[in-house]
């Protein structure tokens, strides 16, 4: 204890650069990240149409598809990427990466990191989402039916609106296990903050005070704490405007998220 | 077609003793995830406003960090403070604490399913607190806590990749992968029974706990 406290094993926070090439580092990370949910929400909504759709043609595929890349583990598919990505895809992804990207980001080893992420979190987004939709009654698709609203815009205006509405704290604490997931990428020797972590715990980097491991990952652990609690107040704050907006509690739908958070902690 | 059967019963052994590392890993780590778990749940629910807190803080913080983060501070960090763990016990304690938040968290809203109805109910009938809970709310309980802790297993599964990969370099099947990899250049062919047999263990622990959820729902 009297180590973990010790002022002289935190001196390193505040002299030099220490602490602001963690923070860069850990910005490589949101960046990832926010690259990865993006992507993930617009495949992982196809997906999802895709498994609900009327035809087996695209039922089967896309059902094949989501069981596969949601149970096989996230490292695995990161290191299978890194290893078996053509050359020229890393090429391609070099050469339309913008310029304003931070330079960690500029090598094509990171599209293995991204399209992984992205491979697996669209899976279980897109299971996410099919139950969100498939919770709804049916007589909404078939009050929008017979109000003569083709599939596409009763799907659009009827059924997304209140599926989707239903599956966001579900989505929310995915996105909080894909935002942790980023240090995965640190495995395929990315420059992100658990590297950066090692490089400043390992040289004392600026200002040469010793930077304990223990201090230094604690600190990198406490910024993920405070991100990751910032996103779940994120998701309660919009359900509890939801409810007083329509007047009623959405109904929830969960369970299908990687690590299920608390189901009874909205207040 | 040939050369990815012909891969698999040249490395059989390999990719066996992968798995069955995998296997001990997660067994370990339910092991303690379920027991921390379960005391950490107690903790959130209790009557008294410190330990309520003592529980909150522990959920938040494990939570919300990533696994990988665990396993450099316990294995790299706690040696450097003096405190010097194998990679196995780094491994699993990191896996097993970081899941047991969410057992935590699981068990905690299990409990809070149940009616307080029904706690009212059993007490006035003249049952002891300890056998309302043994009797009345534990059982109902277990019913919420399942499907949960199915899903946090399976995650659990997947997690136990991390610490193959990491620094801590446990032999678990993903790890076999990559030194088959790296010995033959079959990137395709070792990755494709690697995952094979990630795909056995999520897939079956997926079967079971669909198999108990149906034998313990409410029949109407």
């Amino acid at each position: 204890m009297g180590y973990l406290i010790d002022p002289a094993n935190w001196e390193w926070l505040v002299t030099g650069n220490n602490l602001r090439f963690l923070v860069d580092g850990f910005l490589v990370n949101v960046e990832i990240a926010l690259i990865a949910i993006v992507l993930s929400l617009i495949l992982g909504l196809l997906l999802a149409l895709a498994r609900i759709s009327k035809s087996a043609l695209l039922r089967a595929p896309a059902g094949a598809w989501i069981d596969v890349w949601r149970n096989l583990p996230l490292i695995f598919v990161i290191l299978y990427l890194s290893l078996g990505l053509p050359a020229p895809w890393k090429d391609a992804y070099e050469g339309i990466v913008p310029g304003f990207f931070p330079e960690a980001l500029q090598s094509g080893r990171v599209l293995a990191g991204i399209l992984g992420l992205t491979l697996y979190n669209s899976a279980v987004i897109a299971e996410i989402m099919r139950a969100g939709i498939q919770s709804l009654e049916r007589g909404q698709g078939e009050a929008a039916a017979s109000l003569g609203l083709p599939y596409w815009k009763s799907m659009r205006l009827v059924i997304l609106p209140q599926g989707l509405r239903r599956m966001v704290p579900a989505t929310v604490s995915q996105l909080i296990t894909l935002n942790k997931d980023t240090t995965l990428v640190s495995i395929i020797a990315i420059q992100e903050v658990m590297r950066h972590g090692r490089i400043v715990s390992s040289f004392g980097f600026f200002g040469g005070a010793q930077a304990p491991v223990l201090q230094v990952f604690l600190t990198i652990g406490a910024m993920f704490v405070i991100v990751n609690l910032l996103l779940s107040r994120l998701s309660r704050r919009l359900e509890v405007r939801e409810r007083k907006r329509t007047g009623v509690a959405v109904e929830r739908v969960t369970g299908l998220e990687d690590q299920v958070a608390a189901a009874a902690d909205v207040t | 077609m040939s050369v990815l059967l012909d891969v698999l019963r040249r490395h059989f052994p390999e990719f066996l003793s992968g798995f069955f590392v995998t296997f001990r890993v997660v067994a370990i780590s339910l092991a303690i995830a379920i027991s921390v778990g379960t005391l950490v749940g107690a903790l959130r629910v209790a009557p008294l406003r410190a330990l309520r807190w003592i529980g909150t803080t522990y959920v938040e913080a494990f939570r919300n960090v990533p696994l990988l983060v665990l396993i450099f501070i316990s294995f790299l960090g706690l040696r450097r403070a003096g405190i010097g763990i194998g990679p196995w016990v780094a491994g699993t304690a990191s896996l097993g604490l970081y899941t047991a938040a969410y057992v935590a968290e699981a068990i905690r809203s299990g409990v809070f399913a149940v009616g307080k109805g029904q706690i009212d109910a059993s007490l006035s009938l003249g049952l002891t607190y300890r056998r309302t809970m043994t009797k009345i709310i534990l059982p109902q309980a277990a019913r919420t806590v399942i499907p949960p802790l199915g899903n946090l297993l399976i995650a659990m599964i997947k997690n136990s990749a991390i610490i193959g990969a990491s620094i801590l370099a446990l032999p678990d099947l993903l790890k076999q992968a990559r030194i088959l990899q790296a010995r033959t250049f079959q990137t395709n062919e070792t990755f494709f029974w690697a995952a094979a047999g990630y795909l056995v263990l999520t897939l079956s622990a997926t079967f079971v706990v669909r198999r108990l959820e149906r034998r313990l729902a409410i029949r109407r």
